[in-house]
C-alpha cells in the first residue's frame, strides 16, 4: 500500500517529465510570456510573503501568549482560507474589495476612484489571503516552543519590551520566522483560483505563473508543460531548504 | 502517451469517471452520454439535454462546458467524450485532423458578437468607438478561445485593436467568465455573443450591438468523436440538436446554421 501510495503521488510527475518538451525548454522558459509571469509571480509572491509576516506576527503572538474568550474560533478563522476553496476565497475577496459589490471596494471607489480589481494589488491580495494561514500556523508555532524565562530575565535586566523582542524574541524565532515566509512565498506563488476570479488574467499585471500555465495548456501545451516544471522546480528547491525543519 | 492522462485538467478525471459508467452497462438503459460543449451553448444545451434524457428513457447526458479550445485540447489529450459542440470550427478541425477524429459533423447554429455591459452602463458605451475611451475597463475571452479571437476579428474590422486592446484588464478563460467580470460590475464592459443575455441576466446586462459590417459571425459545428463507446447514441444526440434542439437555440437567440 505504501508504494501504492508513492506512485500515486509520483505519477504526474512522471507525466510532466516525460511530457515536457525538454528540447525546447530554454526557449520557452526565455519567452516574453513566461519571463513575465516568472517576474510578476516573484514580486506578488514575495510582497505576499512580507505582508503575511507583518500582519501575522502580532496576531500570532496573540494567540500563543493571550488569553482571551473565543481564541479558538479566532484560530479557526484564521486557518480558514488554508482549507476553503481559492475560487471561493476569489468570490469572498470580489465580495469585499469589487467596485460594485465589495463592501470595502465600492467605498474605494466611490470616494478616491480607486479600483483593486484587475491591478497587481489584487493578485498580491489574493495571494496574501490564501497564504497568510501559513505564516500565522509557523509564527505561532514557533513562539509557543519559545523558552519565556529568557524574555523574562532580559526585562529583569532593565530591558524594554522593544529592546527584548528585537534583541531576544526575534533572533530566537529565526527559523520559525524563515519557514513562516518561506511557507508562504511558496503558497503564495502558486495560488490560481483567487487570482483568476478576483484579479483577472493579464500579462504582465496579473498573469502569474499558475495563470500562463493555464492559459498555455489551452493553445500551447507544450509551454504550459515547460511552465510547469518550473514551478515544479521551485517547489522542490523549497522543500531541499526547509529539510532538517519539517522533513527528517 | 500513458503520461498524457495524468495531467490532463481536472475535468479529465470527471469525464474518465462518467464514461467508466457507461461501460457498465451497454444497451441504451442507464447509458451515459458526455457531451463537450462551447461555454456559451450553457443555457441552450443543458434545455436541450434535459429534453433528449425525457425523449431517451434511462439514458443520462453529461456535459462539460468550457473555451472550445480547452474542451479540443481535452479530447486530443484522451478524454472520454462522445459529442463535440464547439463555437468555432477551429477547434472542430483540431479534434478532427490531431484528435481521433469525428464523425457525422454538422454546423447546427450561428451566433452573432455583442458589447455587453451592465444595465447602468457606467462607462457610457453606445460603439464600439467608446470602447476606445481612457480608462474604460474591458474584458475579452484569451486569445484561441472563440469568442476572444472573434472579438478581436471585430476591432480588426472595426480598426480599433490599438487603443481598444490597451484597455483590456483580463483575458478570461471562456467567455462565461468574461460575462461573470461585467455581471459584478468591475468590468465596464465585455465582447461576448448575442445569446449571453439570456433572459435571467437581462434585468442586469445590456447588448450594445455591433454593427453588421464590422460584426464577425461564428459558426457552431457538431460532431460525434470517434472511437466513443456510445457512437449509436451519440449520433441521436447529434440529430436531436440538428432536429427538436433547433427551437431551443433559437428561443436563447442562436442564428440557424447557412
Amino acid at each position: 500500500m505504501a508504494a501504492l501510495g508513492v506512485a500515486f503521488i509520483a505519477l504526474p510527475f512522471a507525466g510532466l517529465v516525460i511530457r515536457t518538451p525538454w528540447s525546447r525548454v530554454v526557449q520557452i522558459l526565455t519567452s516574453d510570456t513566461a519571463l513575465t509571469a516568472l517576474r510578476l509571480s516573484l514580486v506578488v509572491a514575495t510582497i505576499a510573503a512580507a505582508v503575511s509576516f507583518l500582519l501575522g506576527f502580532p496576531l500570532a503572538w496573540t494567540l500563543a501568549r493571550g488569553s482571551f474568550r473565543g481564541k479558538t474560533l479566532v484560530r479557526a478563522f484564521v486557518v480558514l482560507p488554508l482549507v476553503m476553496p481559492p475560487v471561493v476565497a476569489g468570490v469572498g475577496l470580489l465580495a469585499a474589495f469589487g467596485r460594485r459589490s465589495g463592501i470595502v471596494g465600492v467605498w474605494l471607489y466611490e470616494w478616491f476612484g480607486i479600483q483593486i480589481t484587475f491591478t497587481t494589488t489584487a493578485a498580491v491580495l489574493a495571494a496574501t489571503f490564501v497564504s497568510f494561514p501559513l505564516a500565522v500556523l509557523a509564527l505561532e508555532a514557533g513562539l509557543r516552543g519559545l523558552d519565556e524565562r529568557l524574555e523574562d530575565a532580559a526585562s529583569t535586566l532593565g530591558a524594554t519590551r522593544w529592546y527584548v523582542l528585537r534583541r531576544v524574541t526575534l533572533p530566537l524565532l529565526g527559523p520559525q520566522i524563515a519557514a513562516a515566509l518561506v511557507l508562504s512565498w511558496a503558497r503564495a506563488l502558486g495560488e490560481f483560483g483567487a487570482t483568476i476570479t478576483f484579479a483577472g488574467n493579464l500579462r504582465g499585471r496579473t498573469q502569474t505563473l499558475p495563470l500562463a500555465v493555464f492559459e498555455q495548456l489551452q493553445t500551447d501545451p507544450d509551454a504550459a508543460f515547460a511552465v510547469s516544471m518550473l514551478l515544479i522546480a521551485i517547489a522542490f528547491t523549497v522543500i531541499l531548504g526547509l529539510r532538517g525543519r519539517f522533513l527528517r | 502517451m500513458l503520461g498524457m492522462k495524468a495531467v490532463t485538467v481536472v475535468t479529465t478525471a470527471a469525464l474518465l469517471l462518467a464514461a467508466c459508467g457507461a461501460n457498465d452497462d451497454g444497451a441504451a438503459e442507464g447509458a451515459q452520454l458526455t457531451v463537450s460543449a462551447a461555454a456559451s451553448l450553457t443555457a441552450a444545451f443543458s434545455d436541450i439535454g434535459e429534453a433528449f434524457e425525457a425523449a431517451n428513457p434511462g439514458v443520462t447526458v453529461t456535459f462539460n462546458f468550457g473555451p472550445s479550445d480547452g474542451l479540443a485540447t481535452q479530447i486530443n489529450e484522451g478524454a472520454m467524450v462522445d459529442v463535440f459542440a464547439s463555437a468555432s470550427p477551429t477547434w472542430m478541425d483540431a479534434v478532427a485532423n490531431d484528435g481521433p477524429g469525428v464523425t457525422g459533423r454538422t454546423d447546427f447554429a450561428q451566433n452573432e458578437l455583442a458589447i455587453i455591459v451592465p444595465s447602468d452602463n457606467p462607462a457610457a458605451i453606445e460603439s464600439l468607438d467608446d470602447l476606445m475611451a481612457d480608462g474604460v475597463q474591458l474584458v475579452l475571452a484569451a486569445e484561441g478561445v472563440p469568442a476572444g479571437d472573434y472579438a478581436r476579428e471585430v476591432f480588426a474590422n472595426a480598426r480599433i485593436a490599438g487603443a481598444a486592446l490597451e484597455n483590456v484588464v483580463s483575458n478570461e478563460e471562456d467567455v462565461k467568465a468574461v460575462i461573470t467580470k461585467v455581471l459584478t460590475g468591475d468590468a465596464d464592459a465585455g465582447i461576448g455573443y448575442i445569446t449571453d443575455v439570456t433572459p435571467a441576466l437581462a434585468g442586469q446586462l445590456t447588448l450594445v450591438a455591433i454593427p453588421d459590417e464590422v460584426n464577425v459571425t461564428a459558426t457552431y459545428p457538431i460532431a460525434a468523436v470517434t472511437g466513443s463507446q456510445e457512437a449509436e447514441l451519440a449520433t441521436r444526440f447529434v440529430d436531436f440538436v440538428l432536429g427538436d434542439g433547433q427551437p431551443t437555440l433559437a428561443a436563447y437567440g442562436f442564428l440557424p446554421a447557412p
